[in-house]
């Protein structure tokens, strides 16, 4: 544990720190009062395209179908906006989306005839602004604000240029004047002085922007769709595709005001441009939109499976969950064990500890100090707030659930290995004990009787009757002494289970059981030497139980299934089989019995 | 009758030495593992060979696969396998392909002289030698309908004879009688049993051996 010095700990060190959860009734207010204001605004722009209506100074007043397009990516970006506000309200991506959608509303403003000069003039200082918001929120998606130091510089600098190019062009445009206005020919109230020359060149330093802005945005959308892992671009797609067309719809409106400086609703290009830039920009609320959606579904399959998991975790459920939540099907979830200072995996398997690498990062959970367990996914999964809703609030009960269920399963697992080991230890010192007997008490046992038998000859041959009788005595003693020895090493361990495999053992047993006993289907294959004798000790366990049960006859039946070794006996009385459970569950193995019948299930692949 | 005595305890193995020279049989080699046993039948080509099943290097089955190599390689020489094991699959699996000239004995009997020199006569003249032991378990095995019930007690005896591998000759002898009442006994236990080999042949002791094993 010396290694895991949590001073080093990355960001991601307070994942499991519950989010602050933001007090009920500020959360309403704000969600009516935002929503409110949208709608307020959004029926407040149809009136103002209503009255504009006879004149061809918006697209939305000249033609309904622009109308519903215009009023579609307007109120669906403000929408959009506030639904990701309310998703995630620590973060500025929501307000600027509600504000690119209330700025894409402003041309309708700027074009509202004999309306109010001042908000005339306001919506048309803003409606330029709409590009740079876009732009900014393509490059911090699905955060507020980008990355990159540079990237950030580049914001601030689009946002800088475009409010005085479009400052700039207000105090120095007298409308009247324009040759190419054409939804405002009348109001301007920031009016400094008139400079046709000056107002020329913003006018074309304006489309310039807005050519290398749509570029920009473009660029931005293809170049993180490119670059991201494949759960990233899973993830961000629905956001970047409309984002191209945003970008792309944009750079044409530019080049073609490039060619003919003069726009309006009754030239073909400009309108089909117009329902182009409409729908691209309603296409990119309806993608953040669905990001918001699928957040909140992935929550909700969250929450789900931690309520399962708090009933009856499977091991390695939050694994599953995780690759769920993170779209990475490679998630995977080490639980430290403090006691005996490892990792272990959902099944209580000792794991290694994960480390980062391609692509992959990993991600230590800690609590109260103490680390809990590591998750290693895709790098573009490592998103603070993803992490933290899947493993942040419904589901850490399941993490504690599930590390301490993977900690029992350890220690299972290590119960087990412990009584292998000790089954297996007995029957090496058994199998040793047999060969003593054989090599030592018998052939000694042999020699005795030899020389006994040697004994006997001479004292037949010197005439002594009484003494022969001694020693033929003395020699039946040493031959039954031998036979007993013979029983007893075989009784120790039967040479002919390792020698000759379980279908010769059977048979052996069989033949000189105190009881009859037929053996069936015995595989002529030999298993591993603990499977073998764990189904020859059935056997034989079965056999004495019948024996002691009085149940007349056992029916022995071995057969091979799947990668089981399955015995079962008829006839051997109802147990209780401790001892036989004890030695096929030391193998992993299961024992049961009812009336009729005695079945092991003996692992053997 | 020249044999070769092939064990790896050398206290055993000397003794059946001793043993069979007082018998008057040639001692014609030794050996402690099966590699030496093959290459001393080669070279000296004995007419019988007394060989321990257990035997170096792993003390598993080199005895009885020595056994059944000489068996193939040299079907003129006689085998008596010596074994601690009362197993009847072991001394099934040495006659099964040639149950002439070979035998399976219990090694506790080996230094009874009348035992093992018996039985390697009998080797020698091409008969096969099973252990009374085994034999008596096979016979007494606790059956469920015991087929064994149909025979008078001295058809059992005579059962018993036939599957130590006694011919008819040898079986007279040992109950007292004359051959054809032996002839009329083997006949009437193999038509009581439903064994349908010939009650004469040598072979029988493979029928009678294998129809008590299989029958529970």
């Amino acid at each position: 544990m010396a290694g895991h010095s949590f001073s080093q700990i990355p960001e991601w060190h307070n994942v499991l720190v519950a989010a602050p959860v933001p007090a009920h009734r500020p959360r309403r207010l704000v969600r009516c009062s935002g929503f409110g204001v949208a709608l307020g605004f959004t029926v407040a722009t149809v009136v103002v395209i209503r009255f504009t209506a006879p004149w061809a100074t918006t697209y939305s007043g000249s033609w309904l179908p622009a109308a519903v397009a215009d009023l579609a990516a307007g109120l669906g970006l403000m929408l959009a906006g506030l639904l990701l506000l309310l998703e995630w309200p620590g973060r500025a991506a929501g307000l600027i989306a509600t504000l690119a959608g209330a700025v894409w509303l402003a041309p309708d403003w700027t074009g509202w005839q004999d309306g109010p000069p001042l908000a005339r003039t306001i919506a048309m200082v803003a409606a330029p602004l709409f590009l740079p918001l876009v732009l900014n929120l393509l490059l911090a998606f699905p955060g507020g604000s980008p990355h990159s130091a540079l990237a950030r510089l580049a914001v601030r600098g689009v946002y800088a240029a475009t409010g005085i190019v479009s400052v700039a062009w207000a105090l120095f445009r007298d409308p009247r004047l324009d040759p190419h206005c054409w939804n405002n020919c009348t109001d301007n109230s920031f009016l400094l002085s008139a400079q046709p020359a000056i107002e020329r060149g913003l006018e074309t330093a304006g489309i310039l922007l807005v050519l290398g802005l749509g570029t920009g945005i473009f660029a931005v959308s293809a170049g993180r769709l490119a670059r991201g892992t494949r759960t990233a671009r899973h993830r961000l797609a629905p956001v970047l595709l409309p984002g191209l067309l945003v970008g792309g719809s944009a750079a044409a409106q530019a080049i073609a005001l490039l060619r003919t400086p003069l726009e309006g609703p009754q030239f073909a290009v400009f309108s089909a441009l117009f329902q182009a830039r409409a729908w691209s920009v309603w296409a990119l609320a309806v993608g953040l939109a669905w990001t918001v959606v699928g957040a909140r579904l992935t929550r909700s399959a969250v929450g789900r499976v931690a309520s399962d998991l708090g009933d009856a975790p499977a091991p390695g459920a939050l694994g599953a969950v995780l690759a769920k939540v993170t779209n990475d099907p490679g998630v995977e979830v080490a639980y430290w064990l403090p006691e005996s200072g490892r990792f272990v995996d959902g099944s209580g398997r000792t794991v290694r500890e994960a480390a980062p690498g391609r692509g992959k990062v990993v991600t230590r959970i800690v609590r109260k100090g103490q680390l809990v367990a590591i998750v290693r996914h895709d790098a573009a999964a490592a998103d603070a707030d993803r992490l933290e809703r899947a493993i942040g609030s419904a589901a850490r009960l399941a993490v504690d659930n599930e590390r301490l269920q993977a900690g029992i399963l350890a220690q299972l697992e290590d119960l087990r290995a412990s009584r292998t080991r000790i089954v297996e230890a007995g029957d090496a010192e058994r199998r040793r004990l047999e060969r003593n007997l054989h090599d030592g008490a018998q052939q000694r046992m042999l020699a005795l009787s030899y020389d006994v038998r040697l004994a006997r000859g001479a004292a037949a041959a010197a005439g002594d009757p009484e003494l022969e009788a001694i020693l033929t005595s003395a020699v039946e003693q040493a031959q039954e002494t031998a036979s007993q020895l013979r029983a007893l090493a075989h009784g120790i361990y039967p040479a002919i289970l390792t020698e000759a495999g379980l279908g010769l053992a059977l048979e052996s047993l069989a033949e000189s059981a105190p009881l009859p006993v037929v053996v069936r289907g015995t595989p002529d294959e030999r298993f591993p030497e603990p499977v073998e004798r764990a189904a020859y000790l059935v056997a034989a366990g079965s056999i004495d139980a019948g024996l002691d049960a009085g149940t007349g006859k056992i029916s022995i039946r071995v057969g091979r299934a799947g990668a089981h070794l399955v015995v079962e006996a008829d006839g051997a009385g109802t147990g209780p089989f401790t001892d036989l459970a004890d030695r096929v569950g030391a193998i992993g193995g299961s024992l049961a019995a009812d009336r009729v019948r005695l079945r092991a299930e003996i692992p053997c692949a | 009758m020249r044999v070769i005595v092939a064990d790896d305890a050398m206290l055993t193995r000397e003794g059946i030495v001793r043993l069979l020279g007082d018998a008057g049989i040639e001692v014609a080699g030794q050996a402690e593992d099966a590699d030496g046993l093959l290459r001393l039948v080669a070279a000296e080509r004995p007419d019988a060979v007394v060989v321990d099943i257990r035997m170096p290097p792993t003390y598993t089955g080199e005895g009885l696969a020595a056994a059944q190599r000489i068996q193939a390689d040299h079907p003129d020489v006689g085998v008596l396998v010596l074994s601690q094991y009362v197993e009847s699959g072991y001394a099934m699996r040495l006659i099964q392909d040639r149950p002439e000239g070979v035998g399976y004995l219990l090694k506790e009997r080996v230094f009874d002289a009348a035992i093992l020199v018996d039985g390697l006569r009998r080797i020698d003249d091409g008969e096969c030698v099973i252990d009374p032991t085994i034999v008596a378990r096979l016979i007494g095995r606790r059956r469920d309908k015991d087929p064994l019930a149909d025979l008078t007690s001295r058809e059992r005896e005579v059962l018993s004879l036939v599957a130590e591998g006694l011919s008819n000759t040898a079986i007279a002898n040992r109950l007292f009688v004359v051959e054809r009442t032996v002839e009329a006994h083997t006949t009437q236990i193999f038509r009581k049993l439903g064994l349908d080999a010939d009650p004469g042949s040598h072979r029988r002791v493979l029928a009678v051996l294998a129809f008590l094993r299989s029958s529970a």
